[in-house]
């Protein structure tokens, strides 16, 4: 029973099953809609930008945004593979950090019998609703005090502490029986060896979640307010630089191509990471 | 001596659990707990950004007068999209349930029509979003179409109408915010005991009866979690009509960082309003349920 997660599509195709796909098949489609807009875009020429009514798919295909793009970065005086460097890394250690720090948290604050808990989950909570820009300029602050300002890991460290990321793991920790963890405390088990063999197995799924979400705010990040050395800058800040300093007409198909660049890494991530969101789900366990 | 065991075991607890959580706490606390509250300090100030530093005078309450008093763009800008979020969360929630529950059947091309409906997750953040809201792939013809139907103006009241025009003017977006939200139902659906719903067959309850007595109860604590979730991405999402007005007043020179301080704290008391008149509504619905 419990292993039927793993392999859920069924064999057969069966008539029982059209009245699902009448429902599936054009929501489906709706999904895709966004990833198809962004291909077709960045291969349109300048006059389908500005036609009436705008369309989704590309008529005439032409290479032109990608040649004026990598012109572009050939003018800028620092390699563009710099940039690209930066940004691999700090979306490495973003993802990593942000998944073993907030897993860690998940776990004391779900399974975890002690004072401050509920409170200092209160908290995150509400630090989710509030409005990220608002925020800006006290963080700049606080950023200046620690000398942090135009440093490498300050394209890091404030991503790490991702509110939702804990929202959405202790939700999912919180789904684990306590009992499997007393039977694991039982048999002689500390609290590293359960959450390391444990919790993180069973929550796959959300930490998957977390790292496409981390994954696309590491990546994304073109924040250079506490940057101001080109060399420190990541690929996303580049970009934006470049196609926000070209005119509007031309820039539109320069950051159409540029989108479609920024969004490759993202679909695939999402493509690695989403069988593990998927297969894993139900292995509770326990009865 | 039981007594003293008994306290040591409690305080051992306290200092794994503060173990495990504190590299999330200082980062927490650093980077957003201490601007929030500044922030909330500036809210009661006139702060002005100068060449050597920020210049901060006392106001009290003046941001906050001048905010309902003498600005009458916030307060309209504020009302009508808590009314759009008032109206999407719902929306939002029914539509990835519906979903999940389709997608948690036995159905070729699961794998598939899952990994499509996740998709969204990978679009809704920012910049992208951003550059399709501008070229107009969020409406789509058919359904503005329907929208713009001349019997249905005449023959539904406003309201209704209004209601509907924009919900189908907004059908995508509706769509697209939902990814995070099916995965937890879907896992939620997948740990459902199944020989609770054999033995409720058995006694001869419908699907129907089974969905809403069985399903429903068992799903209510993450239609909570995806009702706060929903709220915040839709709140807190960078092309919103609040939040780029507080972005502009936070670099109008006249009105200053205060003001713009203001203004997110309001919109934060707000969201936290709808959140929970929401969770209560739901918590009225699940004691019903049982």
């Amino acid at each position: 029973m419990a292993f039927q997660g793993t392999k859920i599509d069924p064999k057969k195709f069966h008539k029982s099953q059209l009245k699902f796909y009448f429902f599936l098949v054009p929501f489906a489609l709706f999904m895709i809609l966004p990833i198809i807009f962004i291909f077709s875009n960045a291969f349109k020429p300048a006059n389908e930008f500005f036609a009436f009514p705008p369309r989704i798919f590309v008529v005439r295909p032409t290479l032109d945004n990608f040649k004026r793009l990598f012109t572009a970065f050939s003018e800028s005086n620092i390699p563009a593979t710099r940039y690209l460097f930066n940004s691999i890394i700090v979306a490495l250690i973003t993802v990593l950090a942000t998944i073993f720090i907030s897993s860690m948290a998940g776990y004391a604050l779900s399974k975890k019998q002690f004072k401050l808990k509920k409170i200092i989950f209160e908290i995150n909570t509400l630090a989710l609703m509030f409005v990220p820009i608002a925020v800006s300029i006290p963080r700049y602050v606080i950023i200046a005090k620690l000398g942090l300002i135009d440093t490498f890991a300050i394209n890091i460290l404030p991503l790490i502490a991702m509110p939702v990321g804990l929202f959405l793991i202790k939700q999912f920790i919180d789904q684990i029986p306590d009992s499997l963890i007393e039977a694991a405390k039982i048999d002689g088990a500390n609290d590293w060896y359960i959450y390391l063999k444990i919790i993180l197995p069973m929550i796959k799924p959300a930490i998957a979640t977390v790292a496409i979400l981390s994954f696309q705010a590491a990546w994304n990040n073109a924040d250079i307010t506490y940057i101001n050395s080109e060399y420190l800058k990541t690929f996303s800040a580049f970009m934006t630089t470049l196609t926000s300093s070209t005119s509007p007409v031309v820039g539109m198909g320069m950051s159409a191509a540029a989108t479609l660049i920024m969004f490759i890494p993202n679909l695939v991530i999402f493509i690695l990471m989403q069988s593990k969101v998927m297969n894993t789900m139900a292995y509770s366990g326990i009865k | 001596m039981i007594f003293l065991k008994k306290l040591r075991l409690s305080t051992k607890e306290t200092i794994t659990g503060l173990i495990f959580i504190s590299p999330w706490l200082i980062g927490f606390l650093t980077f957003t707990v201490y601007p929030l509250i500044q922030s909330l300090w500036f809210s009661f100030n006139n702060v002005r950004p100068t060449a050597e530093g920020l210049m901060i005078t006392f106001v009290g309450f003046d941001n906050y007068k001048n905010l309902f008093l003498g600005d009458v763009t916030f307060s309209d800008i504020l009302i009508n999209y808590s009314l759009q979020i008032i109206v999407y969360v719902p929306v939002i929630i029914v539509f990835s349930l519906f979903v999940a529950l389709l997608l948690n059947q036995k159905i070729k091309g699961q794998s598939f029509f899952r990994t499509v409906f996740f998709l969204p997750v990978i679009i809704t953040s920012g910049a992208i979003m951003k550059s399709l809201l501008e070229q107009g792939a969020t409406t789509f013809e058919g359904l503005t179409k329907i929208a713009s139907n001349p019997i249905l103006r005449e023959n539904l009241p406003p309201v209704l109408f209004s209601l509907l025009e924009f919900l189908l003017n907004s059908f995508i977006m509706i769509l697209w915010f939902s990814g995070v939200q099916i995965l937890i139902f879907l896992a939620g659906l997948q740990k459902l005991d199944k020989s609770m719903y054999e033995a409720a067959r058995i006694d001869g309850a419908s699907n129907w009866q089974l969905l809403w007595k069985l399903t429903l109860p068992i799903l209510a604590p993450l239609i909570t979690v995806n009702i706060i979730y929903t709220v915040v991405t839709v709140s807190t999402y960078s092309i919103n009509p609040v939040i780029d007005k507080i972005q502009t007043d936070m670099y109008r020179p006249e009105l200053g960082l205060g003001y713009a301080a203001a203004e997110s704290w309001i919109y934060f008391g707000v969201i936290v309003l709808i959140i929970m008149v929401m969770l209560l509504l739901n918590i009225k619905r699940k004691s019903r349920a049982y």
